[in-house]
C-alpha cells in the first residue's frame, strides 16, 4: 500500500489559486495584480469542480493557474512595482516635510519599468503580435479621438494620435486595406498584414468623453501594453518594408491639420531624404524604385494582372528588374543576408494583390468639406487614389478645387439648384462625378468600380452591406430577393395548375397514349435529375412541344416531385425520431441543444424575411397607386 | 526630579558628614557601627543628637581632597562601606558650587525661615582659597531629619488601626502606653475648625491620633509641590555650567596613551582611492550619468525584439476576437432589419447583459447624419475586462451535423414483417381488460376483464366463442404452454380455476382431462398445504365449468399473475398480498403447491421462468432476482435503476431480459455482461404496464399508460462480442386512455408476428403486419 494520499495536496486544489490568496503570496495590492495581470496577460481560469478547487468552499471566487502566480512572482515589473511603493512613500514624506530639494531628485529617479521583455514573452514570433493587435489599434485610435483632461496626459493623446497615424502610413503604404464597413459605431476596417486580418474599429469624429462607470486606470494599463506592443510591431513592419522607424514629423505641418500628411516616409537605404513632398510622392505613386516593388510588378506581371495604369511598373527599369532576377536563382553563401531578403513563398503571398488594391489608381477625388478627410483620404490613398480636399479640411491637399484632373467628387449634401453658377462652373460639375461617400466603400467592398448612378448626389442610397457577411446560415438580404420573387411565381403558379387540373382529371391517361408530346412532357416529369431532364426536353423538342410549355411542365413536374421527396423525407424523419430513442442520454442533450440554436436561427432568419415581405408588399402597392 | 535632587541632597551630606572623621579612617567605620549599635540598644536619642550636632558644628573644616586622597591610600575597607563613586562626585560638587554661592544665599534670604532642610553655611576653602558651602553635620545613626523628632509614641510603622479598640495608641520609648488623646465628637471638630484659625495647617497625625500643625518649613514643601516647583528652596535649576574639564588651564597636555599615532590618520586611503576612481571611470565612460536626461528613459526607444530566435515555447493563447459586425450593424441597412415597435421596446426592457444585441439597427440617410455611439468606450471597455477577468476555455467547436448524432439503424422496412395496423377489435362492455392469454398456437385468446367475465375468442376473426362468468375480478388468465393438452388457468378472487375449451378434439379433451383430473390422485403430500386441490371427476367435467380448482390460502388475495413453466407442468402465481403468501409454485402432476420463498425482501411484482435452465426470476419493486431453485441459491441480483417494476420478460434464448418499469424507462438486461441494464430505453411518455417477446420472431413489445404499444425489433447474437441489436419498428397507437390507464397487457401470437393488446377502454385489438 503507498502512502496516504492526503486532501488538498495534489490536484486541482494545487493547480488552482484564488485571486486572494495570489494576492497574499505576491505581496502586493489588488490594484497592482490587476495591472500585472493586464500587462502579462494571465486570466482567470474555470477548474472543472469549483468546489475541489477551492479546498470545499463553494464561495463565489476567481481562480488563476498556480504555475501562472508562480511565474508572476519573478516578474521583473513587480519589483518594479514594489520599488515604486517605497518610492511613492518616501517622495510624499519628501513633499510632507517640505524637502524640495530631494524629493525632485527622487521624482528624477523614480522607477520606470519597461515591457519589452513582457511583449517578447507574450508574441514569441511576430505572427503572433500581429495576429493580437486588433485590440491594440482600437485603442489607440479611440484614445487618439479623445480630449485630454486631468486623468489622461496630454503627452498619452499625442503619443496615440502618432502611433495611429503610423498605422494608417504603413496601411496606405503597403496598400493592405481590404475592407471597409461604416456601421452605427464607427468605421471597421480590415487590412492584410503578414498573412493576418487586422480588423480595427475607428471612431467617428466626435468629442468621446469617458464615462463615470469605466474605469480608467485598466484602460489606461492597457494603453501602456498596447503602446509598446505597436512600437516594435510598426518598428519591424516598417524595417521590413524598408523605411525609417519612427517616420519623421512635421511639426509646422502638423500644426495646420495636414493629419496623415505631417509624417514623411523615408526609405532606410536613402542617406538623405530630399524634402517631404517628394517621399510623399514615393509613398503614393512609387516614383523611386526598390528591389522589393520591382519583385512586385514581376508578380504581378506573372499572374496576368498587369495592371490598369501601374504607373510602379510603367516606371520601373527592366534592366534593374533583370538584374534582381538573374541574381534570385544562385543566393550566395557569402551574402546571408541578402538571401534572407528575397522573397520566399510567404513574402510573395503577403504582397498586395495590384488589382484590388490599386482599384482607385486612375482616379482623382476630392473630397467636398462635409466629407471626413481622415476616414476617405486613408481609404482613397490606401486603393492608389489620388485625394485633395479644401482647406477647411486641413492642410497638404496636393492639389485645389479647379485641377482639371478631378474625376470624382465626394459629396454628402443635399442637391440644392444653384442659380448664380458660372458657365464654367457648370461645366466642370458635368465634367465630374458627384457621388456619395458610400460609392468608395462599397466599391472597395465590391472589389470593381461599381456604376455611380444609384450613388450620386441626392440619390437614395442603397442598403450598405457588411463585407464581412454573415453566418452561413444566417439571412442574406442580397439573395432573398429572388427566392422570393420565385414563391411568388410558384403560388401563381400553384393556383393555375389547381385549376387545370380540375378540368382534365380522368382524360389524361388516354390522350397520353395519344400524344406524343404528352408523353414527352410525362418524361420530364419524371425526370429526376438533370441528365434525364434534358433527355426529356430532347424528347419534347422532337415531339414539337414548344419550349416554354416544357419548361413550365418541367417545374410543375419538379414541384411535385420535390413534394414526394418531402413526403419521404417526412416518413424518414419519423424514423429519425424512432431512432432518436436510442441515443444515450448526453448525446440526446447535445442533439437537443444544436437544434435549439438552429431552430433560434431559423426563426431570427424567417423574422426578417417576413419583414422583407411586408416591406415590399407595401412598396409595391405604393408604386401601384 | 525634585524628590531625587533632595534625596542626592541627603546623600551628599551623609557623604560630608561621613568624610568628616577622616583622620582616624579605620575607627570611623567602627565608630558608625557602634554607635548605630547603641541606639538601639536604647541609649537617649536626643541627648546623643543634641550632642552629635555640637560635634559637628565643632568640627573644623577639612579638605575633602587630601582626605579622599588619605582614603585612596589608607583603608580599603572604609572606601567599601561608603558609596565611593557618589562620594567623589560630592565632593567635587561642593568644590566648584564654591564659586556662586554667594548670588544664591542672597537671593534665598527670604526663603531662610522655610528652610525644611539644614541651612548651608558659606566658607572659604582653605586650600582653593575659594568661598564654599558646609552642611551641617547630620546625626549620623538617621538617615533623615524626622528622626530627630520628638515623638512620644514608638510603636514604628505599623497599621495604625490595631489600637483602634485599645485605649492607648502605643507605647513611649521608655514603654509607657501613650494614651489615645480626648477627641471631641464632630461638632467640636467644626467648631475647632471655626475657632483656631491654624486649623486649616494642621494635619491628622496617625501615630498621636490627633491633629498636629503643620510646621512652616512643611507648608512650604506642600506650596512647592503643588506649583510643581522643586521641593527644595535652594535649589537652583539654572546654575550657570561648569567647565570641568575644558577650558583655560584645563588642557591635557600629556596624551592618554603612548602608542604613537597610526598612519592611517593622516595618509589617503588606497581603497578609498580605489573606489573612487571606479565611479569616475563609470562617469567618464557614460556608465554612470550623474543627471540622467529625462526623454531616454521616458521615450522607449523600439529595436527589433523579433529577430533573434523565438523560444520554443508556445505562445499563450490568443485571446478570441470579437465577432465582426454583420448588415444590422451598418449606418444604412436594409430596411428589414430596422426594429419593430415592439421589438425596440422588448430591447429597451431587457437588461444590458441579457441583450442578444448590443445595439439597435438605425438607419441613417447620408454618413453626415451618423452621429457618435454613446457605448464606444464603455465597449470598449468591457471588451478589456472580458481580456483580463473572463476566465477562458479552450472548446473545440463541434462541426457536426446535428442529425449525425442520431444513430444510424437499419430501416424499420428491412426488418418486416411486424404488426403495423390494427386487424381487428373485440369489445369487452367498457371494463378493463387487465387479463389476456394467447393458446400456444395462437389460434385462440382469452381475456378476463374486471367484471369477472372470462372470454375465449378467436384470434383470426375475433368471434367470441364461449363466457365464463366468476364473482370479482379477473387477475390473471394463462394458457398452458403443452401442445397435447389444451386448458387454461384463471386467477379469481383467492382461487386458480382451470377451464378446458369447448370444442376440443377428444384425444386432446382426454389428455387434458387426464392430466387436470386423474383418475388416481397422487398420494398427497407428507405435511399437509394450505393450498387445496379440488377437481371434478373427468366425466362429470364440462367446458362450462372448471374441471381443478387450486384454493389459495386464505386472504392471499387475487392472484395478479400466473406464469407456466416452458413444459406446462408447473405454473406459478403471484398474489396481491405481501410477503410470504405471495409466490406460489404449483405442481400439476403431483397436484402439489409451495412456496419457494420463506421470507422475501420487498413486495414481489412479477415472477418469471427461465425458459431452459431451472432459474427463477423474482422482481420486488426495484430488483431482480435470480434464483436457482434446484439448488435453492440466490445467483444474481440485477439492478434496474428504476424505483417499481412494473413487468418483466425474457428471451427465449434465455440469456436477456427486459424490465419495464412504472417510471417510464425499458431495461434490457444482457444476463451474460453485468447485473447493470446494457440499455435503458425511455421513450414512453407514461408507465410502462406490458413487455413481452415474441416466442419465434425477434420482436418484442412494451405498452404503456399513454395508450401506444411500442414494437421493437431485438436481435440477440450467439457470438458473445456483439451487442444485440434493439431497433424501434413502429408505435401502434389505437387504445384510448381512460383514468390514466392505457394499454395493460400484450401478448405476441406464437407463430405469427401478430400482437394482441388488452386496454384500459375495455377494448382489446389485435395488431396485423
Amino acid at each position: 500500500m503507498g502512502r496516504l494520499k492526503q486532501k488538498g495536496k495534489a490536484g486541482a486544489a494545487k493547480a488552482y489559486i484564488t485571486r486572494s490568496s495570489a494576492v497574499k503570496k505576491l505581496q502586493c495590492s489588488l490594484a497592482d495584480f490587476r495591472r500585472l495581470c493586464i500587462l502579462k496577460g494571465i486570466f482567470p481560469r474555470e477548474p472543472r469542480n469549483r468546489k475541489r478547487a477551492n479546498k470545499g468552499s463553494s464561495a463565489p471566487t476567481s481562480f488563476y493557474y498556480a504555475k501562472d502566480i508562480a511565474y508572476l512572482a519573478h516578474e521583473p515589473v513587480l519589483k518594479k512595482l514594489r520599488e515604486h511603493k517605497t518610492f511613492a512613500k518616501k517622495l510624499s514624506r519628501a513633499i510632507g516635510r517640505g524637502e524640495w530639494s530631494s524629493a525632485k531628485s527622487l521624482e528624477e529617479n523614480k522607477p520606470v519599468y519597461r515591457l519589452d521583455h513582457i511583449i517578447k514573452e507574450r508574441y514569441p514570433t511576430f505572427i503572433d503580435a500581429v495576429r493580437d493587435i486588433d485590440d491594440a489599434l482600437c485603442m489607440i485610435f479611440l484614445f487618439a479621438s479623445l480630449p485630454a483632461d486631468g486623468k489622461i496626459a496630454t503627452s498619452l493623446i499625442e503619443n496615440c494620435s502618432r502611433l495611429a497615424s503610423e498605422w494608417q502610413l504603413y496601411v496606405m503604404h503597403t496598400h493592405a486595406l481590404r475592407k471597409i464597413f461604416l456601421s452605427i459605431k464607427g468605421v471597421y476596417y480590415q487590412a492584410e498584414i503578414m498573412d493576418q486580418t487586422v480588423t480595427w474599429l475607428v471612431p467617428y469624429q466626435f468629442t468621446q468623453n469617458i464615462p463615470a462607470d469605466v474605469d480608467v486606470r485598466v484602460m489606461l494599463t492597457f494603453l501602456e501594453l498596447y503602446q509598446t506592443l505597436l512600437g516594435f510591431v510598426f518598428f519591424k513592419l516598417y524595417t521590413d518594408a524598408g523605411l525609417v522607424y519612427p517616420p519623421p514629423r512635421d511639426s509646422e505641418k502638423d500644426e495646420t491639420g495636414a493629419g496623415v500628411g505631417a509624417f514623411r516616409l523615408q526609405e532606410a537605404t536613402s542617406s538623405q531624404h530630399i524634402n517631404g513632398l517628394k517621399t510623399k510622392e514615393v509613398e503614393v505613386n512609387g516614383k523611386r524604385v526598390s528591389s522589393k516593388e520591382v519583385r512586385q510588378t514581376i508578380k504581378s506581371i506573372s499572374t496576368g494582372e498587369s495592371g490598369d495604369g501601374d504607373i510602379d511598373m510603367l516606371d520601373a527599369d527592366p534592366t534593374a528588374a533583370e538584374d534582381d532576377e538573374e541574381f534570385v536563382p544562385q543566393p550566395s553563401a557569402a551574402n546571408p543576408e541578402e538571401a534572407a531578403a528575397l522573397p520566399t513563398l510567404k513574402t510573395l503571398a503577403a504582397l498586395p494583390q495590384s488589382g484590388s488594391s490599386k482599384l482607385f489608381a486612375p482616379y482623382t477625388f476630392w473630397l467636398s468639406r462635409e466629407t471626413s478627410r481622415p476616414i476617405f483620404e486613408f481609404i482613397v490613398r490606401s486603393f492608389g487614389g489620388r485625394l485633395g480636399w479644401p482647406e477647411s479640411s486641413g492642410s497638404g491637399s496636393p492639389f485645389d478645387e479647379t485641377d482639371e484632373s478631378i474625376t470624382h467628387v465626394i459629396i454628402d449634401r443635399p442637391l440644392v439648384k444653384r442659380p448664380n453658377e458660372t458657365r464654367a462652373e457648370r461645366e466642370r460639375r458635368a465634367r465630374r462625378k458627384c457621388v456619395q461617400p458610400q460609392w468608395v466603400v462599397d466599391c472597395i467592398n465590391a472589389g470593381r468600380i461599381l456604376l455611380e448612378e444609384p450613388y450620386m448626389q441626392g440619390k437614395i442610397l442603397p442598403p450598405h452591406l457588411s463585407p464581412f457577411g454573415d453566418r452561413a446560415d444566417a439571412y442574406d438580404p442580397t439573395v432573398g430577393l429572388q427566392g422570393q420573387e420565385h414563391d411568388m411565381e410558384d403560388e401563381e403558379e400553384e393556383a393555375e395548375e389547381v385549376g387545370a387540373e380540375d378540368g382534365d382529371v380522368g382524360e389524361g391517361e388516354e390522350q397520353q397514349a395519344v400524344k406524343p408530346e404528352q408523353a414527352a412532357l410525362k418524361a420530364a416529369a419524371e425526370a429526376e435529375d438533370e441528365a434525364a431532364l434534358r433527355a426529356a426536353e430532347l424528347e419534347a423538342e422532337a415531339a414539337g412541344v414548344d419550349y416554354g410549355t416544357f419548361e413550365k411542365e418541367a417545374r410543375k413536374a419538379q414541384k411535385k416531385s420535390k413534394k414526394a421527396t418531402a413526403q419521404e423525407e417526412g416518413e424518414g424523419k419519423g424514423e429519425g425520431e424512432m431512432n432518436k430513442m436510442m441515443m444515450s442520454k448526453r448525446q440526446r442533450k447535445l442533439y437537443e441543444r444544436m437544434k435549439h440554436g438552429e431552430k433560434k436561427r431559423a426563426t431570427e432568419r424567417e423574422n426578417l424575411e417576413e419583414k422583407r415581405r411586408a416591406i415590399e408588399k407595401e412598396n409595391r402597392r405604393r408604386a401601384k397607386s | 526630579m525634585a524628590a531625587a535632587d533632595s534625596k542626592r541632597k541627603t546623600n551628599k551630606r551623609k557623604a560630608v558628614e561621613e568624610e568628616a572623621p577622616a583622620p582616624a579612617p579605620s575607627v570611623f567605620s567602627h565608630d558608625v557601627g557602634l554607635e548605630m549599635h547603641s541606639e538601639d540598644e536604647g541609649g537617649d536619642a536626643d541627648s546623643e543628637g543634641a550632642e552629635d550636632d555640637g560635634e559637628v558644628d565643632e568640627w573644623p573644616e577639612i579638605d575633602t581632597r587630601s582626605d579622599s586622597e588619605g582614603e585612596d591610600s589608607g583603608n580599603a575597607e572604609a572606601s567599601e562601606d561608603e558609596e565611593e563613586i557618589e562620594g567623589e562626585e560630592d565632593e567635587d560638587d561642593e568644590d566648584d558650587e564654591d564659586g556662586d554661592e554667594d548670588s544664591e544665599s542672597e537671593a534665598n534670604t527670604e526663603d531662610d525661615e522655610l528652610h525644611v532642610f539644614p541651612k548651608a553655611k558659606t566658607v572659604i576653602s582653605d586650600i582653593t582659597g575659594q568661598p564654599k558651602r558646609v552642611y551641617p553635620e547630620i546625626e549620623p545613626e538617621y538617615d533623615s531629619d524626622s528622626s530627630t523628632e520628638d515623638t512620644p509614641n514608638r510603636v514604628g510603622n505599623i497599621p495604625m488601626h490595631w489600637y483602634d479598640d485599645l485605649p492607648h495608641v502605643g507605647y513611649d520609648i521608655n514603654g509607657k502606653k501613650v494614651l489615645r488623646p480626648a477627641r471631641g465628637d464632630e461638632l467640636d471638630k467644626f467648631l475647632e475648625t471655626v475657632e483656631d484659625p491654624t486649623a486649616w495647617t494642621s494635619a491628622f497625625d496617625k501615630k498621636a491620633q490627633m491633629d498636629k500643625p503643620l510646621t512652616p518649613e512643611e507648608l512650604d514643601l506642600i506650596r512647592r509641590l503643588r506649583e510643581n516647583e522643586v521641593p527644595d528652596a535652594n535649589y537652583d535649576p539654572y546654575e550657570p555650567t561648569v567647565e570641568w574639564f575644558t577650558g583655560k588651564g584645563k588642557e591635557e597636555i600629556m596624551p592618554l596613551s603612548a602608542a604613537p599615532e597610526p598612519k592611517r590618520r593622516w595618509v589617503p586611503s588606497k581603497w578609498e582611492k580605489q573606489k573612487v576612481m571606479k565611479i569616475v571611470r563609470a562617469i567618464r565612460q557614460g556608465r554612470i550619468v550623474p543627471n540622467k536626461p529625462k526623454t531616454a528613459s521616458t521615450q522607449s526607444q523600439f529595436y527589433a525584439i523579433w529577430n533573434e530566435e523565438p523560444s520554443n515555447q508556445p505562445a499563450p493563447l490568443p485571446a478570441p476576437k470579437p465577432r465582426l459586425p454583420t448588415h444590422a450593424e451598418s449606418y444604412n441597412p436594409p430596411e428589414e432589419y430596422l426594429p419593430t415597435e415592439e421589438e425596440r421596446k422588448k430591447w429597451e426592457e431587457t437588461d444590458k447583459e441579457d441583450r442578444e444585441r448590443d445595439f439597435l439597427p438605425q438607419k441613417h440617410s447620408a454618413l453626415r447624419l451618423v452621429p457618435a455611439y454613446g457605448q464606444f468606450i464603455q465597449e470598449r471597455f468591457s471588451r478589456q475586462l472580458d481580456l483580463y477577468l473572463a476566465p477562458r476555455i479552450q472548446r473545440v467547436r463541434l462541426q457536426i451535423d446535428p442529425n449525425s448524432l442520431i444513430p444510424k439503424l437499419p430501416s424499420p422496412s428491412s426488418l418486416k414483417p411486424f404488426p403495423v395496423y390494427k386487424a381487428l377489435q373485440v369489445p369487452h362492455d367498457r371494463q378493463r381488460v387487465r387479463a389476456l392469454g394467447v393458446s400456444p398456437d395462437g389460434a385462440w385468446a382469452v381475456t378476463g376483464d374486471e367484471s369477472g367475465i372470462v372470454r375465449l375468442w378467436e384470434v383470426l376473426v375475433g368471434r367470441e366463442v364461449k363466457r365464463w362468468t366468476f364473482p370479482g375480478r379477473i387477475g390473471a388468465v394463462e394458457w398452458c404452454p403443452r401442445t397435447d393438452v389444451c386448458f387454461f388457468a384463471v386467477g379469481v378472487e383467492e382461487q386458480l380455476k382451470f377451464i378446458i375449451p369447448p370444442n376440443l378434439p377428444a384425444a386432446v379433451l382426454t389428455a387434458t382431462q387426464s392430466v387436470l383430473s386423474p383418475a388416481q390422485l397422487p398420494p398427497p403430500p407428507a405435511t399437509p398445504s394450505p393450498v387445496k386441490w379440488v377437481s371434478t371427476a373427468a366425466a362429470a367435467s364440462t367446458s362450462d365449468s372448471t374441471i381443478l380448482t387450486v384454493d389459495l390460502p386464505t386472504s392471499s388475495g387475487l392472484p395478479k399473475q400466473i406464469v407456466w413453466h416452458r413444459k406446462g407442468d408447473y405454473l406459478a402465481t403471484v398474489s396481491g398480498t405481501e410477503g410470504q403468501g405471495g409466490v406460489w409454485i404449483h405442481q400439476l402432476s403431483r397436484r402439489h403447491s409451495q412456496a419457494p420463498f420463506k421470507k422475501v425482501k420487498g413486495s414481489v411484482q412479477q415472477v418469471l421462468f427461465h425458459p431452459t435452465k431451472p432459474y427463477f426470476f423474482v422482481a420486488t419493486q426495484r430488483y431482480v432476482r435470480m434464483y436457482n431453485l434446484a439448488e435453492q441459491k440466490l445467483l444474481k441480483t440485477l439492478t434496474p435503476g428504476c424505483r417499481w417494476i412494473s413487468s418483466m420478460d425474457v428471451h427465449p434464448s434465455g440469456d436477456h431480459l427486459i424490465v419495464g418499469s412504472y417510471d417510464r424507462k425499458l431495461c434490457w438486461f444482457d444476463l451474460e455482461l453485468s447485473d447493470r441494464p446494457y440499455k435503458i430505453l425511455r421513450y414512453h411518455t407514461r408507465a410502462l404496464r406490458s413487455v413481452h417477446f415474441h416466442p419465434t420472431y425477434p420482436l418484442f413489445a412494451s405498452s404503456s399508460d399513454d395508450g401506444t404499444i411500442q414494437v421493437f425489433h431485438a436481435r440477440v447474437y450467439n457470438d458473445l462480442m456483439t451487442n444485440p441489436l434493439i431497433v424501434p419498428l413502429k408505435i401502434l397507437r389505437g387504445h384510448a386512455v381512460r383514468d390514466g390507464l392505457g394499454v395493460l397487457h400484450v401478448r405476441w401470437c406464437a407463430r405469427q408476428p401478430w400482437l394482441v393488446s388488452a386496454g384500459a377502454d375495455g377494448e382489446v385489438a389485435v395488431w396485423c403486419s
